[in-house]
Order: structure tokens, then C-alpha cells, then sequence
């Protein structure tokens, strides 16, 4: 059995997963880079070790410093979090070889899935629907326009070892298909060293949506239902749902099927997530595997009740799945947002800084997954995700409500962050009536870059409060330096205070 | 002592009429309010106007300068007393700010792609910054010549320091 946890991660998931391991009576062992000193996850854990200088490649990527430190600390187990070494089949195989458990699947799920050919022609053999396409990487340039013409226009040529958006070209006239090749072929030889390309049907307005898969080592495969992902900036997700709000019961159960099929197909072992890109008429294909847990992953706890963390240390103590997929059903609606250190009034432009003064939100169906506090320096060199916020509620109006209230109620001040803009997209029109799809944020350009005009009674408040806070601060310097009797009333109560206690 | 205050980039007059504790009477230009207002926690301050309530935070950025943030706005906020006054007539006529490449916020220096003595056309990218794994392009406004490289590649960096100093080129 698992007695100490080494947690290669930092921030928010690095506390998330230590949270599980107190509950569970387990021990807890952080480690932290030069910049992570103040880090709450250090303060969080039993003990900390020091890994290395602050950017990741020396530290959190180095998986020598990261088994060294599990050995100094004797942890029997690591868990990789997310990023990182999450989904790095070479540290899956290392632990095994240092006699560690690594929290998470072998490197043959890690590496079929990694590569999209692989993985596409796993899942064929395994009947879960793939979007339309070649499995086999394109050879020549003739037989490319063949197959594209077979697969139907509009179609996409993607990088075999890609991911990011990069060495992706969209092909939509039958005249621009040698050249989009060729451009697809240089850029995933320059981003990936290898120039390996496919062809696949493009989806137009496509959703996002991901079934939650939990897998032992006996051979029993759950899911937990789905996440509509669909809000998205930049390939980033930023809002999150479950249940979707385009899903109906019938292709909910079908898909769920597909993932617990996609997920056996490579004996996969633990927590993982099968997406699926989806159209209008809920037609459905997979489109990779993510072998870790996600982000999102607290709204899928908060509507199916089970801790994903608590599993995830289950299954790798070896233990059989005591879930049950008849036993599972959804309860209500939740709703994740990501707040990130960035401006949203200046093109989402990171913001890392000094933390002057937090209020997180509390009250009834709010969860809030961070890891700042005041007085706390973020970082410039990790993500600039600082926190989540997860609420729920028995139903998806409320929840938005919820959502609003919480945001409302979340200040940060010091830096600045994307708390203004998650907030205008709980009052888009779309995300109130469910209808929305990937490209939702340039759909709603208008609502999203929309400026909320202050009156001018707002703005002679603000003005009112810095003068205040100016003469008052003014006010202080001057009795510190001069022993002149003045008239403020503040230096008047200081000194009826300081009277009253003698 | 007369004091003006800078809201982005309107400026308007402002007086306090009167005090007693935390109730005050003040006039901005020819609107006069009377706000209870109380420092609740640092930074925080809550005001009462017409019995409504708000929240208002601050964060101080430079002697007389202010970040203002309500629910919904945040404002540049600067309070302009008679040696900001006197400060800027002199300075006025001058380009501000164009006499040296920052950044608003810490990060490290990825790539300079200029030397000193270089002609730059406005526009042009002089220095790539990465901050949180986003890479941000800084570029001259209008034509200049570098004057100097203050920090190299792989520097760490602050915000708002300068980075590089630039001069006109027909100087």
C-alpha cells in the first residue's frame, strides 16, 4: 500500500492532489524550483525537497532530480499532476524500473496514444468512430489529392506528431491541396522533426466534449460521464460544463460506451480522458486520448460525487474499481472557469506580479481550486493559470447565477486577470441558451470586447477613493516628520487612541 | 493647496469642502458629493454614496499614481499637485516615454534583435520578451536609432525597466 506521495507538480494541482493524500492519511512530499520557495504547495506538503534553478527544464522536467528526490525522501509513489512529466512515457517507464509507483498509465498507453496515426488506427480496430480520413501517413503528392477527394472537402492536413495548432493547414479548394501539403510537411518537420502528414474530414462549428474514463488493473472500465469544452482562446480552454448542453441521454450512453472502449484498447490503467470532436447533429468522433488527469476535472467530481484523485491512488495501490458504471449518474450542473494571471484589456497579455491583496469566494455550491495568497510573488515562468473556480448547482440557470455571484465576489488585486472577461461570457446570450461551439469567443466578439462604460458617478468614485488614499497616506508622512499640531482627523484619532489605552 | 486629478486622461479639479471622520464633502470640477469612506482592509476601501455601496481597490503604482478598480472598470488614476504641474510644463513639447523600450510586466529576454548605432524604421520589432510561456514582440513607434542595449539575452528582467535606449536619428 501507498504511504508517501511524491507530488511532481506545483501550483494549484500540486495541492489538489496532496489534499486527496491527507484525507487519505497519506504523506505528502512536495518539490519546488528556486522561484516555488513561497509556493503554497511547499507550505502545503509533510516535507519539501529542493529540485533545481527556476525554469522547468532544470527542475519539474528533470526526471533524475525528480526520482532522486522520491528516493531521498523514500515516497513509494509519484504522482505526475498535469504538464510536466504527466504524460512523459519514458518517466512512466523510469519509475518502474527505480521500484516506484508512477501514478498514472504505462508508457505503451502513453506512446500509442501520443502519436495520432497510432492512436487512429487503434481506435478504428476498437469500432470508435474517427473523423473520416487516412490512417496511414500521405506518400506522395498525387495520391494526397486522391484521398482528400475521397475524405470530401473541406479537409484538414494535420502533423502526425503534432499537437498546438502547428503543422495544421485547412484545405478547402481542390487547387490548394499540393501546396497545403507541402507547407503542412515543412512546418511539422520544423516544429517536430518529422514530416509525417494525414488527412482528415473537416468539421465545421464543431464542439468540444470529453468523456472521463477510470481504468484498474483487472481489467474494469468506467466512465464519468462527459465535459462540454467548447470555450475555448487560442486551442485553451477557459470555461468548462458537464453535463453538456447539447447532449441527449441516448448518444450520451453511446459515447460513453466508445470511451471505456478507446480507453481498453491500450490496457489503460488509471484516470484518463478520451475527447471527441462533435457537430451540430451530434455526430461524433474521437480525437485523442489525454493520459492524466485534466484540469476540468473537478466538475466531473462535483456532479458524479468521486474523488478522481483518491481513485487515481486506488487503482495504482492495485486495487479493483468498487465504482460501478449502473451505479454512476449525474447530479445537477457544474461549471469551471480559469482565472489567469493575464490583461484581458491588452490582448491577454501575462501578468505576473506581486499578489497586494486576495478575496476569495465562499459561500453555498462554490469550490475554489488556487494555490496564491497575499503577499505572494507569481512567478514568470510557469503557466500563468492561477487558480479555478468550480460551482454547481441542481440546475444549469442556477449555476450560471451561481457562477456570476461567485465572480463577483473574487477579488485579486496586485495583477491583473481574466476574472473581467469570464464574467462577460456568463452573459453572452449563446453560453446563457447552451449554443455554442469551439469558435464561441469569435462568434461573440462583439458582447466579449464590448466596454462596460462607466457613469460618471463610478469614475468620481474611484477618483474620490485614490485622492482620499493620497492625502491620507500624505497625512502620514507629515506627522512622522513634523511635531506641528495639525488639524486631520486622523492624526486626531491616533492620538485619542493612544490615550485611551493608557 | 489646489489639486487636480488625472482620470485616464481627463483631468478634472478636486477639493475637499469638508471633513468629519469618515464622511466627506468633496467637489470634482462642479459636482459636489458627500461619501462616507472607510479603508476596510489594505487597498480596500468601502464607499457609501446616495446609501449605495461600493467597493472600490487600489493599488498604488508610483508616489501619486493609482490602479482603481470597480466591479466592472479599472482606471489609471494619478493625482496631479503643484510639482507634477510644474514638472510637466517643462517636459511639455517633449515625446514622453519614446526614449527607451520597457515592458509592463517582469520576464526574461528571449531574442535582441538590434545593436547600438542601428536605424530602426517605426514599427520594427527591437526586442522579444517571454513571460509565463508567451512570447511578446516590443516594437519602435516611429523611426529611431538605438542609443544603447541595457540588458542581453536570457536576462532576467523587471517591469517597466528600460530595456534599450533609443535617440532620434537625425540627432
Amino acid at each position: 500500500m501507498i504511504k508517501k506521495i511524491l507530488v511532481a507538480n506545483r501550483g494549484e494541482i500540486a495541492i489538489r492532489v496532496m489534499r486527496s493524500c491527507r484525507e487519505m492519511g497519506i504523506e505528502s512530499v512536495a518539490v519546488f524550483s528556486e522561484a516555488d520557495r513561497t509556493s503554497m504547495h511547499v507550505r502545503y506538503a509533510d516535507e519539501a525537497l529542493f529540485i533545481g534553478p527556476s525554469p522547468s527544464a532544470e527542475s519539474y522536467l528533470v526526471i533524475d532530480k525528480i526520482i532522486d528526490a522520491a528516493k531521498k525522501s523514500g515516497a513509494d509513489a509519484i504522482h505526475p499532476g498535469y504538464g510536466f512529466l504527466s504524460e512523459n512515457a519514458e518517466f512512466s517507464d523510469r519509475c518502474k524500473k527505480e521500484g516506484i509507483i508512477f501514478i498514472g498509465p504505462s508508457s505503451h498507453a502513453i506512446n500509442t496514444m501520443g502519436d495520432k496515426i497510432t492512436a487512429r488506427k487503434k481506435m478504428q480496430t476498437a469500432s470508435v468512430p474517427v473523423v473520416p480520413g487516412t490512417t496511414k501517413p500521405i506518400s506522395d503528392l498525387k495520391e494526397a489529392v486522391e484521398t482528400v477527394k475521397e475524405v470530401g472537402l473541406p479537409v484538414m492536413i494535420k502533423a502526425s506528431a503534432g499537437g498546438g495548432g502547428k503543422g495544421m493547414r485547412l484545405v478547402e479548394k481542390e487547387e490548394d491541396i499540393v501546396t497545403s501539403v507541402n507547407a503542412a510537411k515543412s512546418e511539422a518537420m520544423a516544429s517536430f522533426g518529422n514530416d509525417e502528414v494525414y488527412v482528415e474530414k473537416y468539421i465545421n462549428s464543431p464542439h468540444h466534449i470529453e468523456f472521463q474514463v477510470l481504468c484498474d488493473n483487472h481489467g474494469n472500465g468506467i466512465h464519468l460521464f462527459e465535459r462540454e469544452c467548447s470555450v475555448q482562446r487560442r486551442h485553451q480552454k477557459i470555461v468548462e460544463e458537464t453535463p453538456s448542453p447539447i447532449m441527449t441521454d441516448e448518444v450520451r450512453e453511446e459515447m460513453g460506451r466508445h470511451a471505456v472502449a478507446a480507453a481498453m484498447a491500450v490496457n489503460y490503467s488509471g484516470a484518463g480522458t478520451i475527447e471527441f470532436i462533435v457537430d451540430d447533429e451530434l455526430n461524433y468522433y474521437f480525437l485523442e486520448m489525454n493520459t492524466r488527469l485534466q484540469v476540468e476535472h473537478p466538475i466531473t467530481e462535483r456532479v458524479v460525487g468521486v474523488d478522481l484523485v483518491k481513485e487515481q491512488i486506488k487503482i495504482a495501490n492495485n486495487q479493483v474499481l468498487e465504482l460501478k458504471q449502473e451505479d454512476l449518474k449525474q447530479n445537477g450542473h457544474a461549471i469551471e472557469v480559469r482565472i489567469y494571471a493575464e490583461d484581458p484589456d491588452n490582448n491577454f497579455m501575462p501578468n505576473p506580479g506581486i499578489i497586494k491583496h486576495i478575496t476569495e469566494p465562499l459561500g453555498l455550491g462554490v469550490r475554489h481550486d488556487g494555490y496564491v495568497y497575499e503577499g505572494y510573488e507569481i512567478p514568470m515562468h510557469y503557466d500563468p493559470m492561477i487558480s479555478k473556480l468550480i460551482v454547481w448547482a441542481p440546475q444549469r440557470e442556477e449555476a450560471i447565477k451561481r457562477m456570476k455571484r461567485a465572480l463577483y465576489a473574487y477579488k485579486i488585486t496586485g495583477i491583473k486577470t481574466s476574472i473581467p472577461f469570464l464574467n462577460k461570457i456568463m452573459d453572452v446570450p449563446d453560453f446563457k441558451k447552451g449554443r455554442y461551439n469551439t469558435h464561441f469567443i469569435q462568434d461573440n466578439k462583439e458582447y466579449l470586447d464590448a466596454k462596460v462604460n462607466p457613469s460618471q458617478k463610478v469614475k468620481d468614485v474611484a477618483a474620490i477613493t485614490a485622492f482620499v488614499d493620497y492625502l491620507q497616506r500624505l497625512d502620514k508622512n507629515n506627522t512622522a516628520n513634523t511635531n506641528c499640531s495639525g488639524t486631520s482627523n486622523w492624526k486626531e484619532f491616533g492620538r485619542k487612541k493612544s490615550i485611551s489605552r493608557l | 493647496m489646489s489639486y487636480q486629478i488625472k482620470i485616464n486622461d481627463e483631468i478634472s479639479d478636486v477639493k475637499i469642502l469638508s471633513r468629519e471622520g469618515s464622511i466627506i464633502e468633496i467637489a470634482i470640477d462642479d459636482r459636489k458629493y458627500n461619501v462616507d469612506i472607510i479603508e476596510v482592509e489594505k487597498g480596500v476601501y468601502s464607499i457609501l454614496l446616495d446609501n449605495t455601496s461600493f467597493n472600490i481597490e487600489l493599488t498604488q503604482n508610483g508616489l501619486k499614481k493609482y490602479d482603481v478598480n470597480t466591479l466592472y472598470n479599472s482606471f489609471d488614476i494619478e493625482i496631479i499637485d503643484a510639482e507634477t504641474r510644474y514638472i510637466n510644463s517643462r517636459k511639455s513639447g517633449e515625446d514622453e516615454d519614446a526614449d527607451f523600450i520597457s515592458t509592463p510586466m517582469p520576464g526574461k529576454i528571449v531574442k535582441i534583435l538590434v545593436e547600438e548605432g542601428d536605424i530602426v524604421k517605426g514599427g520594427e520589432t527591437v526586442v522579444v520578451v517571454s513571460a509565463m510561456k508567451m512570447e511578446s514582440e516590443y516594437k519602435v513607434v516611429k523611426d529611431r536609432r538605438i542609443k544603447q542595449v541595457l540588458v542581453k539575452e536570457g536576462d532576467n528582467i523587471d517591469g517597466n525597466q528600460p530595456l534599450i535606449l533609443l535617440e532620434d536619428p537625425e540627432e
